[in-house]
């Protein structure tokens, strides 16, 4: 209970910029193993700044929690919304063209239903994004 | 105080930190995007009509061939009411007038008493869903207008309490479409989706009343009823055969989506009520590109006249109104067969969704098509199989495939017959000579037309064969239509009491017939034959008519159930004595035929599966429906397209790229030789990672080639009309050029889009060449002041079953209808440099999972119907573009056939255009590496200008791997030269000569994008200053 009278809105923020990166990755992932995206592949790229951003996110948390609102560690939530907005960006970007397709001449069940993975990673990654820029304007922890 | 202090300076640091997040949040946005804009360069640049490459041309070295293609017209004003001319012209002569009691043409003063009946009278299908959709312009020249402003125009006037009560019942005439950019509502009706059934949006009877009670009463004073029935169409859209097809929450009667519903059917009886109370007329129009089931209306005395008037486009309502009050006669012809029940033919007993048991999405692996019917679609099935009643032969009396499931009769099964269509004059036709000439491989026939009625009118020769069909057919399967379109030629208006002769100079090729187990002169098997034996030519209002005149030239008469008396001195015999395999063993250019589809055969694969449909067995062999299939090991093997391997094979050094020869692609402007020496020698100097972008990049425009000055080249999609993007769009806006199709920037026409013509279904009704030829010359012009030279406007594809709600976007069920149409279309727009590209080749029979459906059938129907519909435009008009398909042939994607793209195409007929495949697609079903292999010569990708982007998509193609291959760097050749070869020959080399070079630019979003991410950065190098600062102020404090 303590705990949580400490936290700022920073805090309940970044916990849901997290949050939403892991599912924005999640969703990713289950995309690229779909039948109609899985010849795409995995980009590095994609979850390799999800990754990083999240573990950023997760450092400022503990760190703020550990250390307080340590200066050095302001550089953490910016790099981590940089992060999440170029992965944000790959995933559509690689899509667009197998997007186009399904609803122009691929609208089944099967590709409405790969497609579906694709959009909800895509909208949770952003999220994550719009997120972690909203939480940077905030403490993690109050005064 | 401190405190204070402390805590703004803390909300600021936390401030300069969000901002500092949200600006360099933004920077990466801006700087990840424009990576992200290089890839989909192409595509931005159409969407917003920029262009990231100009041509630089200095005119002062070189002006005098600058523009080697002339338009017609001085402005864009000639220019658009050309097109709108020839729309209004195209449906005067391409509406068919089925039925006539007399009631037409009306009056002038009936013309002032109309009431209009139906919903789509005020709510019309005058294009596509999707493909060939109409594009209605506003404010320009040539304005399109749907039946109520074209009828207005026309002088004729309505009931306005009905119309009233129609448009305020618009809400319910509301349906939705969905597009690839999202669900769009249309206030008419729609084509299902492939997936959807139709459904009946006519009003009942009951909502007619409550809105407005009077109505019926008002049609007193408005005593000629016209009703409107519609069924629209669209590109991935499809009816389903039977029940299945039509919306099941509906209880309307309606047995098939094509059929009428009991709606439908109260509003004509309505009108007929009223008729009799008025002594009005009642006339139905029918506005649809499917052959409809409307026997009803046939057999219904209350119905005066039917007219057939397709989608009209932005211009045809002109043409009815002209029609009905008799401005215009009728001339046109029905392009396809209406029977009673569509879902009887043989080929709808394949037509559906049938998914493989062992689907594999990741390799575009859904649904098999088996075309058992073979080569008996359309009138060749109706017409065949009554023939062979009358000749009580092959069990064609029995009830299978028959309406009433007991015996099978030609009036019970056919509506109306194909190239069937009535006058308000009369005709008399004569068959005066043939003359069978199989050296020069013409049939000529000499026909006398007279005009034997009261008014002015234009009529058709249609000039048909009847094959023998010998034992020897029977023997080795090779079956023959009864009766076949050999040619066709339009009179021009004769008054009354006039006569001409028409010649008609048929190509004998089309009533050769293809034997796939015939040895042949590349001493394999498969040839074309002629059976000895008689050969009966005719002419004939329709294919009923000829085989009837056949029949009765055989003795035969309505009492061994004929269905009318032949005429016998309208046929012509022709005594073949011995058998033939030798005249056409070759085609046109020397090369000997040969099996080229025999893959395409399901039984090649899984033998004796599939059996096709024998007159010699109408009953034994009648289809059943292949489904449940399942592919095995081998098949599946075919199925993953990974069918050409890149080795390390033969000498790649003997294939130069990259040499230096001076020569530009102008150098060769309209050089036609493509063995004219420069050629190889331009080629020789496209680097090899040029030829390997440019042919898998090739989407929505070809790409620039600089090593040759090779331009962009933009494509458009048709066919009802260029209609990609706006006539400005690419126009040249330099007056001061020399180029005599520039427009001014305040051009009031330059938002006008083209996707206003009539469909093709209505041009093929007009069994005019002529006119086929006018709206190439149209397009042509267009092409020219559009800056607009591929136009992927000429679908070839057949009417298999009038199932397909693409059929609009294609001409006819009969092939040689199909291909004398598309032949003049592709000639005249080419004397505009315009390269008119027949598409989807081939066998595009349905949308229902296009991408990737295996269609099967044998050769011989592969070759007599559809490929026969393309064949000439290859051949005769030197088409200089051909887009493939996207279902597969046989098991073998469209884009990877080498019996077809290969061996038919480029050996047999001679192609040597360029050729893309359709739409972007998955880089598992768009085979890069088959593709090429096969003489396609771009994918319809898009992408960075770079061996990056490229590689990215299909991992093999590198140049590390390409350049040890020698067949590979020759097809890459190959590639280039047949698609420089069409550009140099085409209107996209207007305005450059070989000073021309062409220079990279930054468009006006790529400056914006620039100075975004100078702001952004400025931004964030701003706030983070502004943080530091703070910091460094706090740590002092």
């Amino acid at each position: 209970m303590e705990f949580i009278k400490k936290q700022s809105a920073g805090f309940y923020l970044t916990a849901l910029t997290v949050i939403l990166a892991i599912v924005g990755l999640i969703f990713y992932m289950i995309n690229c193993n779909t039948a109609y995206f899985s010849n795409l592949g995995v980009n590095a790229a994609v979850v390799a700044c999800i990754v990083i951003a999240v573990i950023l996110e997760l450092v400022f948390i503990i760190g703020s929690e550990t250390l307080g609102a340590k200066i050095y560690l302001d550089i953490l939530p910016i790099v981590s919304a940089v992060m999440l907005m170029v992965a944000f960006v790959i995933f559509i970007s690689v899509r667009v063209n197998n997007i186009a397709t399904i609803l122009s001449f691929e609208r089944n069940a099967q590709t409405l239903a790969d497609l579906s993975s694709a959009i909800i990673g895509m909208g949770f990654c952003f999220g994550a994004a719009v997120f972690s820029i909203i939480a940077s304007f905030f403490k993690i922890i109050k005064d | 105080m401190n405190e204070k202090k402390e805590k703004r300076r803390k909300s600021k640091r936390f401030l300069w930190r969000g901002l500092t997040t949200t600006t360099a949040s933004l920077l990466a946005f801006s700087l990840t995007a424009s990576v992200v804009i290089d890839s989909f360069r192409t595509d931005i640049d159409k969407f917003l009509g920029t262009r990231s490459t100009q041509t630089v041309t200095d005119t002062t070295e070189d002006a005098g061939d600058l523009y080697s293609f002339q338009t017609d017209y001085e402005n864009t004003t000639q220019l658009l009411d050309a097109i709108e001319d020839l729309g209004e012209r195209m449906n005067e002569e391409g509406t068919v007038l089925l039925k006539n009691n007399g009631a037409l043409p009306l009056s002038d003063d009936e013309t002032k008493k109309v009431t209009l009946l139906g919903f789509s009278s005020y709510y019309p299908v005058q294009g596509g869903d999707f493909g060939s959709s109409l594009a209605e312009n506003k404010g320009t020249d040539a304005d399109t207008v749907d039946l109520v402003e074209a009828f207005t125009a026309k002088g004729y006037e309505f009931n306005p309490t009905v119309k009233s009560m129609y448009e305020s019942l618009k809400e319910e005439f509301k349906s939705e479409s969905v597009l690839p950019w999202g669900v769009t509502t249309y206030y008419r009706t729609t084509a299902p989706s492939v997936t959807g059934t139709f459904t009946s949006l006519e009003p009942t009877q009951e909502l007619l009343d409550q809105t407005e009670p009077s109505w019926e009463d008002t049609m007193d004073d408005y005593q000629v009823m016209i009703v409107t029935i519609a069924r629209a169409a669209g590109e991935n859209a499809n009816y389903m055969p039977g029940e299945e097809g039509v919306n099941p929450d509906q209880d309307l009667g309606q047995t098939d989506p094509l059929g009428l519903s009991d709606t439908e059917l109260d509003t004509i009886e309505a009108a007929i009520r009223a008729k009799e109370k008025n002594n009005g007329k009642v006339i139905v129009l029918l506005n649809n590109a499917s052959a409809m089931e409307i026997d009803e209306l046939k057999n219904n005395d209350g119905v005066d006249a039917i007219l057939e008037i397709g989608l009209p486009g932005g211009y045809g309502f002109y043409g009815v109104a002209d029609v009905l009050s008799g401005a215009a006669n009728p001339s046109g012809h029905l392009a396809d067969t209406y029977a009673v029940v569509g879902a009887n033919s043989p080929a709808a007993q394949n037509y559906g969704n049938y998914e493989w048991t062992n689907p594999d999405p990741s390799y575009f692996i859904n649904s098999v098509l088996v075309e058992a019917e073979g080569i008996y679609t359309g009138y060749k099935y109706y017409e065949t199989r009554y023939a062979d009643t009358v000749l009580g032969t092959g069990n064609a009396a029995d009830g299978i495939g028959s309406t009433d499931g007991v015996s099978w009769s030609y009036n019970q099964e056919v509506s109306y017959p194909f190239g069937y269509g009535l006058s308000y004059t009369t005709f008399s036709q004569t068959l005066d000579e043939i003359n069978v000439d199989l050296k020069t491989k013409t049939i000529t026939a000499e026909v006398t037309v007279t005009n034997t009625g009261d008014v002015a009118g234009k009529d058709v020769v249609q000039l048909y064969v009847s094959l023998p069909y010998t034992e020897y057919d029977k023997e080795h399967l090779v079956e023959k239509s009864a009766i076949q379109l050999l040619d066709y030629e339009k009179t021009k208006e004769l008054a009354p009491g006039e006569s001409t002769t028409i010649t008609v100079t048929a190509d004998a090729q089309n009533m050769a017939s293809w034997d796939s187990t015939r040895d042949n002169a590349a001493g394999t098997k498969g040839n074309y034959i002629l059976d000895d034996g008689r050969y009966y030519f005719t002419i004939g209002n329709g294919s009923h008519e000829a085989v009837n005149n056949v029949l009765a030239a055989q003795g035969k008469t309505m009492e061994d159930g004929m269905t009318g008396e032949g005429i016998v001195e309208n046929v012509q015999t022709w005594d073949l004595d011995s058998f033939d395999d030798t005249t056409f063993s070759h085609t046109e250019n020397g090369t000997a035929v040969e099996n080229q589809l025999e893959d395409a055969d399901l039984n090649y694969y899984m033998p004796d599966t599939v059996t096709y449909l024998s007159r010699n067995d109408w009953k034994g062999t009648w289809p059943k429906t292949y489904k449940d299939l399942t592919a095995n090991d081998e098949m599946l093997a075919v199925l993953r397209n990974d069918l050409v391997e890149i080795k390390e094979q033969g000498d790649p050094s003997s294939i130069a790229f990259g040499s230096d020869h001076d020569l530009t692609l102008a150098s060769l402007k309209g050089v036609e030789d493509i063995e004219d020496e420069r050629w190889s020698l331009l080629i020789d100097q496209i680097t090899l990672e040029e030829a390997m972008i440019r042919v898998a990049f090739g989407g929505t425009s070809t790409k620039p080639i600089e090593s040759i000055v090779s331009p962009e080249a933009v494509q458009n999609d048709g066919p009802n009309g260029i209609n990609s993007y706006p006539l400005g769009q690419y126009a040249n806006k330099d007056t001061e050029s020399d180029d005599p199709c520039a427009v001014d920037e305040n051009d009031k026409n330059l938002d006008y889009k083209f996707g206003t013509m009539s469909n093709e279904t209505v041009i093929a009704q007009t069994f005019s060449k002529e006119m086929a030829a006018e709206y190439g010359k149209v397009i042509g012009n267009y092409s020219l002041w559009s800056n607009l030279p591929i136009f992927w406007g000429a679908g070839t594809n057949l009417h298999r079953v009038p199932y397909n709600a693409r059929n609009h976007e294609y001409y006819s069920e009969d092939p040689v209808l199909t291909a004398y149409q598309a032949t003049a279309y592709i000639a005249a727009g080419k004397e505009y440099g315009c390269i008119i590209a027949p598409k989807h080749f081939a066998f595009n029979d349905t949308e229902i999972n296009r991408s990737g459906l295996a269609a099967f059938m044998n050769e011989q129907k592969a070759r007599e119907n559809e490929l026969r519909g393309t064949q000439a435009t290859i051949e005769q008009a030197q088409a200089l573009g051909v887009m493939t398909t996207f279902n597969r042939i046989g098991l073998t994607a469209g884009n990877a056939h080498t019996g077809l793209l290969v061996n038919i195409l480029r050996q047999e007929w001679g192609f040597k255009g360029l050729q893309s495949q359709d739409f972007i697609q998955d880089a598992n079903y768009s085979v890069l590496k088959e593709a090429v292999t096969n003489g396609v010569t771009m994918t319809c990708n898009t992408g960075d200008n770079n061996m990056e982007a490229v590689s990215a998509k299909w991992d093999y193609w590198t140049v590390e791997n390409v350049s040890k291959d020698a067949n590979m760097l020759q097809a890459l050749k190959n590639a280039m030269l047949w698609q420089n070869y069409a550009l140099a020959n085409s209107n996209a080399m207007d305005g450059i000569n070989e000073t021309t070079r062409i220079v990279s630019v930054n468009t006006w979003y790529d400056n914006t994008l620039t100075a975004v991410q100078v702001v952004f950065a400025v931004l964030t190098i701003g706030a983070a200053a502004m943080y530091i600062k703070g910091a460094v102020k706090r740590k002092e404090d």
